[in-house]
């Protein structure tokens, strides 16, 4: 069976502060085949519900904060292929909707973000064995109005990172050890108060690469399950409802809250 | 159609189409519809079972597709390619349409509730808006007809808002789920009932329709036929009559009259070849939906008819309605880390909360004179684009905290009766036609006190329940006209040829029938008298059942 995921390490002579040619020398993820795709080639086919999500947040991140400290100024070749339209074959998607357009470097750097983001734990596999940079790949390339912002957003901060990386360890993230890019992402990975000023515009950018990891991983059959989905199977007769076990917390919770049925 | 010698020409496909055609092909009568969009069979284009990862964007919503990838909706939405609409300074108004056989009924709601005596008599109990025509007994058998037709599950309550059926008729409703029992628990300490919501999903197989199996969101049709569509139920029984032809891709552009002021004719657009036919026409029944029926009446102008065809009253376009919306939800600490269930169901309400206060209201101790339902969102939902919420953090602390508030959230969609306003109408832009050539709707809109007063209560109440459910929220209540949805977004949209007693005020007699050309009829939403609060299918279908019934009683005796 195909690895979801293929990573290999290049061997090259690099200093450690040549910048320019770092990427090379590091862990590189390697696309092989679409998300969609690779379903298929397992045949896995479920799965189905209208309900909302885990808490509610059904849109990702508004950006609006003063920028402190350094910030990329990035300025992105439009996204000028077109959407898949208004009649789209629903029984057989696109495999490739429109030109992915991310580096294999910046794949490989969103391939450590998301494992960092949502590792491997036991048997659940990490994110990018379930193929999260090409979700991400597909989701930022999209012509559509939302995703090409996010694509401004996921790329500047994929900049801001390796830049701090540099300016802290003089590497790039993906060069760094573990420990290290650690010290940077407990930095970047909480966007409260306390989170100081030069990091408020990188807190809220990595809150969107943080809800494009865990929606890609969590909607993979691999994070279907983790989660606990269990829908979107056939019933035949009648819906059974809750479980007793359900049943027994509700009547709990019921009594904790003074309520009855 | 040289060789079918068609006697109606229905236009619209959707609930109001669907079922005159499949009222009067029963009864005998070759019927003629005219779709705007594309065939479209469920059987064979519906994605079951499709996960959101097989989708592009984990199969969030975009421009393309405004309610996800799989949304049975084709070439439509809130936008139509090269088929805009406009609005007045300062209206905001969304219209959403389908081009395609089944129209709106392929990607609905399914809730069907049936209106009560309250609300066909609202004017005469608080003398606002209109009444309707005829009172609740007239119409009540028809609704029994329509519920065994299409298939409705749900249970008598008793409640005053929603008329029991009898034995019999109503499908068994399905079980509720954890979060829908709180919900139930902490309105019944308030007062607040909650009853099985009454859909159109079949929980018993019906003709050749299988019973739901419980997977696979009803938005993206059935191809089972457990959730209504008339694509999959009243257009393939017309069609074994023999009795019905279908042209699709059919863009209406102006209903003809001649000199007597008699409907003569229909004239279409091919939107595949771009030419135009002229039909002739003997009876001919709009059911394009509210506003394109509205639009087409506008835009036939004729020497007799100059405002616009069968508008000697002026009231096309007019009292234009919508319901009311607004979400109002929290996260529920007391549902983290519950055990896990199949929790899809029929993938949408098995409870809400009806409307509780119509004696409240009886005894002016309410600010706002109609009600109200809520619809409940909750459960553990197939993940998708969003998952993430509002976690920070990273790692498997992060993936731990994703597990504990997954299906602990629960939120309520308010949906509201509104009253008509001389602020709310639809006209023609004279300035914009669309790529037919066919000058377009122009909206205006304004949401009233009434509304507002109502959306308050109804945030109030939303919050109430929630807290007794263990909520707490720190943000002030929103202002009811900052979070009030757009007019039209509910996509409850009616009134616009409203039916009534008297020409003067009204475009319809009781059964749809123009008051300017007896050999007209509407039988969508436009001709609703107001607009009550439970969802406008049931009642399209149950007047167009009614009405087409009276035409054909009309047609054979001659009257016609």
């Amino acid at each position: 069976m195909n690895n979801l995921t293929d990573f290999t390490l290049t061997n090259s002579s690099l200093t450690d502060n040549d910048f320019a040619k770092a990427s090379a020398n590091a862990l590189q993820y390697k696309s092989t085949m679409t998300r969609r795709q690779s379903f298929k080639w397992f045949g896995v086919l479920s799965a189905c519900s209208v309900l909302p999500t885990v808490s509610g947040c059904s849109t990702l991140a508004d950006i609006e904060t003063l920028i402190v400290g350094h910030w990329p100024d990035v300025k992105l070749p439009p996204i000028t292929a077109t959407g898949y339209g208004k009649d789209p074959n629903l029984l057989m998607p696109p495999e490739s909707p429109w030109p992915l357009t991310l580096t294999t470097e910046q794949l490989t750097l969103i391939a450590v973000l998301s494992d960092i983001v949502c590792p491997k734990e036991g048997s659940v596999p990490s994110a990018s064995e379930v193929n999260v940079p090409d979700v991400i790949d597909e989701w930022v390339s999209a012509p559509y109005k939302m995703q090409q912002e996010h694509r401004l957003y996921l790329l500047s901060s994929l900049i801001w990172i390796d830049d701090e990386s540099v300016l802290r360890f003089k590497q790039k993230f993906v060069k760094l050890t573990n420990e290290e890019q650690l010290v940077i992402i407990k930095d970047i990975a909480y966007d409260n108060e306390d989170t100081p000023s030069e990091f408020r515009f990188i807190a809220q950018a990595f809150n969107l690469i943080r809800q494009l990891v865990l929606s890609a991983f969590f909607s993979s059959p691999e994070g279907t399950k983790d989660i606990g989905y269990m829908g979107n199977v056939a019933i035949a007769g009648d819906y059974p409802g809750p479980t007793d076990e359900a049943m027994e917390h509700l009547n709990n919770v019921l009594g904790d809250l003074g309520l009855t049925l | 159609m040289k060789n079918f010698n068609y006697e109606v020409i229905v236009i619209g496909s959707g609930a109001g189409g669907g079922m005159a055609a499949h009222t009067l092909t029963k009864l005998g009568h070759k019927v003629l519809m005219l779709e705007a969009g594309r065939d479209y069979d469920p059987k064979t284009e519906t994605p079951m079972f499709k996960t959101k990862a097989q989708a592009p964007l984990l199969g969030a919503g975009t421009v393309d597709k405004d309610f996800g990838f799989y949304d049975a909706t084709v070439d439509g939405g809130w936008s139509v390619p090269e088929e805009p609409y406009t609005t007045g300074n300062g209206s905001e108004f969304k219209w959403w349409r389908a081009r395609m056989l089944g129209g709106r009924t392929n990607h609905w709601g399914r809730y069907s509730l049936r209106f009560s005596e309250h609300d066909f008599k609202g004017k005469t109990r608080d003398g606002l808006g209109a009444d309707w025509p005829f009172e609740y007994k007239d119409i009540a058998p028809w609704y029994d007809e329509v519920e065994a037709l299409v298939g409705i599950c749900g249970t008598n309550t008793g409640l005053d808002d929603m008329p029991d059926s009898p034995e019999g008729v109503l499908q068994p409703a399905p079980k509720a789920r954890v979060p829908e029992l709180l919900v139930s628990a902490a309105a019944k300490k308030l007062g607040i009932p909650t009853a099985p919501m009454h859909r159109a999903v079949l929980t018993r197989p019906l003709g050749d329709r299988q019973a739901c199996f419980y997977a696979t969101p009803c938005g993206h049709g059935c191809s089972i036929g457990a959730a209504f569509q008339t694509t999959t139920s009243l257009i393939p029984i017309a069609n074994k009559t023999g009795n019905l032809k279908i042209i699709t891709d059919a863009m209406v552009k102006s209903v003809d009259v001649n000199e007597q002021g008699k409907i003569t004719a229909v004239s279409y657009i091919n939107k595949k070849t771009g030419e135009e036919t002229q039909l002739s026409a003997k009876v001919v029944i709009l059911a394009a939906s509210a506003c394109e029926s509205a639009r087409l009446l506008l835009n036939s102008k004729s020497e007799y008819f100059p405002n616009g065809l069968a508008n000697t009253s002026g009231q096309v376009g007019r009292n234009l309605m919508d319901s009311t919306g607004v979400d109002v939800g929290a996260h529920i600490p007391v549902l983290e880390n519950r055990p896990r269930y199949n929790e899809d169901g029929h993938t949408a309400n098995h409870l809400f909360i009806p409307w509780w206060g119509h004696k409240q209201q009886a005894k002016g101790e309410l600010d706002f004179p109609r009600g109200y339902h809520f619809e409940i969102s909750s459960g553990f939902g197939e993940p998708g684009a969003g998952v993430a919420g509002d976690l920070t953090g990273y790692g498997s602390y992060l993936k731990a905290q994703a597990r504990k508030y997954y299906g602990s959230r629960v939120s309520f969609a308010l949906r509201g009766e509104m009253l008509p306003n001389k602020d709310c109408y639809m006209e023609i832009d004279d300035k914009v036609t669309d790529k037919w050539g066919i000058p377009v709707a122009k909206f205006h809109w304004k949401w009233s006190k009434h509304e507002l007063k109502q959306v308050e209560h109804g945030l109030k109440t939303g919050r109430k329940i929630l807290e007794t459910m263990g909520a707490k929220f720190t943000d002030p209540l929103p202002k009811a006209e900052d979070v009030i949805l757009k007019g039209g977004q509910i996509i409850h949209e009616v009134g616009s040829t409203r039916m009534g007693d008297s020409p003067n005020d009204s475009v319809t007699n009781q059964y749809g029938q123009t008051w300017d050309c007896n050999n007209l009829f509407v039988m969508d939403a436009g001709v609703f008298a107001s607009n009550p609060h439970k969802n406008c299918t049931l009642t399209i279908m149950t007047l167009a059942m009614r009405n087409s019934t009276w035409l054909s009683s009309q047609l054979k005796k001659g009257e016609i």
